[in-house]
């Protein structure tokens, strides 16, 4: 069985592996020139150490001119829907193909119980979605790790790569595709039936629910942020506890400059508590989609794969039983 | 007229008022028939009768609504693994992976199949001369319903069941897998189901019969016992049913005279004693056409008994 997913599987593992490998191409270019703009812009050393305030702001507004459109929108918003599409694309078809051919026929009349089968299946295709994932978040690390070092890593650009959220992104829309492809029997719908609702859930979770994941903290703005949104919005390394913001508006300044936020440190428990909400959205797809297949009893008339067959010379039915002689 | 074993040994398959409702409506209702071990069986009826919804159910594909599927005196379950290895299934179209070679094919079939006889499987390649690395995408017809035949085979399973399995295949393509399958069906102690709406190609080939029509079973038997327990008549339009030597099956009245299909009752004399009236054997196209054309409206409520339990050539036999 291991064989037969691979065999079934391995374009579309190839296709990862050359996205993966892009990827890389890319963060390595921009990566090392981030890096080197980095030291050269001067934020290095004293300039990011924990009781500066100001002193790196030319040379932090100098790095964001160049990079921060690019870093923090123009590859989030690649990076936002890229996670959907893999899911989609492998789970779409898992399914579905065999449906949509009439393969279901032969594969789930085989010795090997279809229950088993999409087990195996689904555990060894998801197995390679974790690696990937997995692959992805740390080349994204390593390429944002400058630009980390500026804005903390509780942003939402930050936050959606880093950790485990982006390999829980892809599981998810995976799990989806493959419930959408046994639902509507074809994948290319079943891809476009599930990534509608995982990117839905993946935006209302980020900017609605992310800010409440946990009860924020209320504390006074240290002494050199006059500007919390700007001065230390790109401030150094004791203020990312400020910019280290999860949603648009929990910044709040009050008259007596305290200010509400959710603390840079909490990453780890916001990844923690993100990453179980899109695997438990995984684990109810994918459970309702093995839960189907083994209840469902047919899928005859609704295989798309079989056209009206025109009669046939001698066709039962096409004369009479010609008696009469 | 031919007396089949149908109480003592064990059947290679038996259904049992086996039904599969869609929704309300019922695909196959009160489906209750028997294959001997070693048989090759006919299952013929029109598109819709209900064929591929039966064979499913005996392949273990489909949960059946109603009654039970036996396949050599075990009672099947379907999704299971032990049901599955009882049957070696080819299904309509001859599903494949397009893209898959012919290796790969009978690497998925290995995998999949505890049984599996690979030496049997790349032996019938190298006869049919269909090589082991070619894609299924660039095979023929004729070539794929081969693989898929093969792989069906090489699960050495005890019971074969191909659906439709020449519907798509040209004249020569259809004689030589009917050839193939008959061949490989007499050398091994295997037994065959094979379900088709043409009807003339299965005549040479198949010593079972069974005919399905609107969800039901008309009539299930040796198919030599069949058609030697049946005539046609012609006799003058006015003959009234009951002076016919047999129950009807069919009339057609449309002429002067009435073409009239019987099944003969053996105590009562026959048709060349009416002066004017002329008796034929029926052929194996007539005698299904026949039972797939009777107008008759179909209840089962009078045929308490599984047709099979009685002697003679299971019919089932139901109310004009």
């Amino acid at each position: 069985m291991m064989w037969v997913t691979w065999r079934q599987h391995r374009g579309q593992a190839t296709a990862c592996l050359a996205l993966l490998a892009a990827l890389a191409v890319y963060a390595i270019i921009e990566g090392t020139s981030m890096r080197s703009a980095f030291s050269s812009d001067g934020l290095t050393g004293s300039c990011l150490a924990r009781t500066q305030g100001t002193g790196c702001l030319n040379g932090t507004g100098a790095f964001m001119n160049e990079f921060g459109s690019e870093v923090n929108i123009a590859f989030w918003s690649v990076a936002l829907i890229v996670p959907g599409l893999i899911g989609v694309l492998v789970g779409g078809s898992l399914v579905a193909r065999e449906l949509e051919y009439g393969t279901w026929r032969l594969v789930w009349s085989q010795t090997v119980p279809r229950t088993r089968w999409l087990a195996v299946k689904l555990a060894l295709v998801t197995g390679g979605l974790i690696v990937l994932g997995a692959a992805m978040t740390a080349v994204i690390m390593w390429y944002r790790a400058p630009m980390d070092q500026l804005t903390g890593r509780l942003i939402h650009n930050a936050f959606d790569f880093e950790g485990l959220v982006l390999t829980a992104y892809i599981l998810c829309a995976f799990g989806f595709a493959v419930l959408a492809g046994l639902l509507i029997r074809r994948s290319i719908p079943a891809m476009v039936a599930a990534f509608i609702p995982w990117l839905a859930i993946r935006l209302v979770v980020e900017f609605v629910f992310r800010p409440h994941f946990m009860t924020p903290a209320t504390g006074p703005v240290s002494a050199n942020c006059t500007s919390p949104q700007l001065g230390c919005g790109y401030g150094i390394s004791s203020v990312p506890q400020i910019t280290g913001h999860i949603g648009d508006l929990v910044l709040s300044m009050n008259p007596g400059n305290l200010v509400t936020y959710q603390p840079a440190d909490r990453f780890w428990p916001f990844q923690f508590i993100e990453a179980g909400i899109f695997v438990a959205l995984t684990a109810a797809a994918l459970g309702a989609t093995i839960w189907l297949l083994h209840r469902r009893a047919h899928w005859t008339a609704l295989s798309p794969a079989l056209p009206p067959r025109p009669p046939t010379g001698g066709a039962a039915g096409a004369a009479g039983p010609g008696f009469r002689r | 007229m031919a007396e089949h074993d149908a109480g003592g040994s064990v059947q290679a398959l038996r259904t049992e008022r086996l039904g599969r409702r869609y929704g309300r409506a019922w695909g196959l209702r009160d489906c209750t028939f028997e294959v001997p071990a070693g048989a090759v069986a006919a299952l013929v009826g029109p598109n819709g009768a209900g064929k591929t919804t039966l064979l499913e159910m005996i392949t273990g594909l489909l949960k059946p609504t109603e009654g039970q599927v036996s396949v050599f005196g075990q009672t099947s379950r379907a999704g299971t693994a032990a049901t599955l290895a009882r049957v070696g299934y080819v299904a309509q179209d001859h599903p494949l992976y397009r893209d898959f070679t012919v290796a790969d094919m009978f690497r998925l079939g290995r995998a999949m199949n505890p049984g599996w006889d690979q030496q049997l499987a790349a032996g019938r390649m190298d006869t049919l001369d269909i090589p082991l690395k070619r894609r299924v995408k660039a095979l023929s017809g004729g070539q794929r319903a081969q693989v898929a035949l093969t792989m069906a085979l090489a699960k050495r399973a005890p019971l074969l069941v191909l659906d439709e399995p020449i519907a798509s295949l040209d004249p020569v393509a259809r004689a030589e897998l009917m050839r193939d399958v008959t061949a490989v069906a007499a050398g091994t102690a295997l037994t065959v189901l094979i379900s088709s709406h043409v009807v003339a190609e299965l005549e040479r080939f198949c010593d079972w019969l069974i005919v399905l029509s609107r969800g039901h079973v008309q009539l299930a038997g040796p198919a030599a016992g069949l058609l030697a327990a049946h005539r046609l008549l012609t006799v003058p339009r006015d003959t009234p049913d009951a002076e016919l030597p047999g129950r009807v099956i069919y009339r057609d009245d449309d002429g002067g005279h009435s073409g009239v299909l019987v099944r003969a009752d053996p105590a009562r004399p026959t048709a060349q004693e009416h002066p004017g009236w002329q008796a034929d054997p029926v052929s194996f196209e007539q005698l299904v056409m026949a039972y797939l054309q009777r107008p008759a409206p179909l209840t089962t409520q009078d045929d308490p008994a599984p047709a099979a339990q009685r002697p003679g050539p299971n019919m089932k036999e139901l109310p004009r």
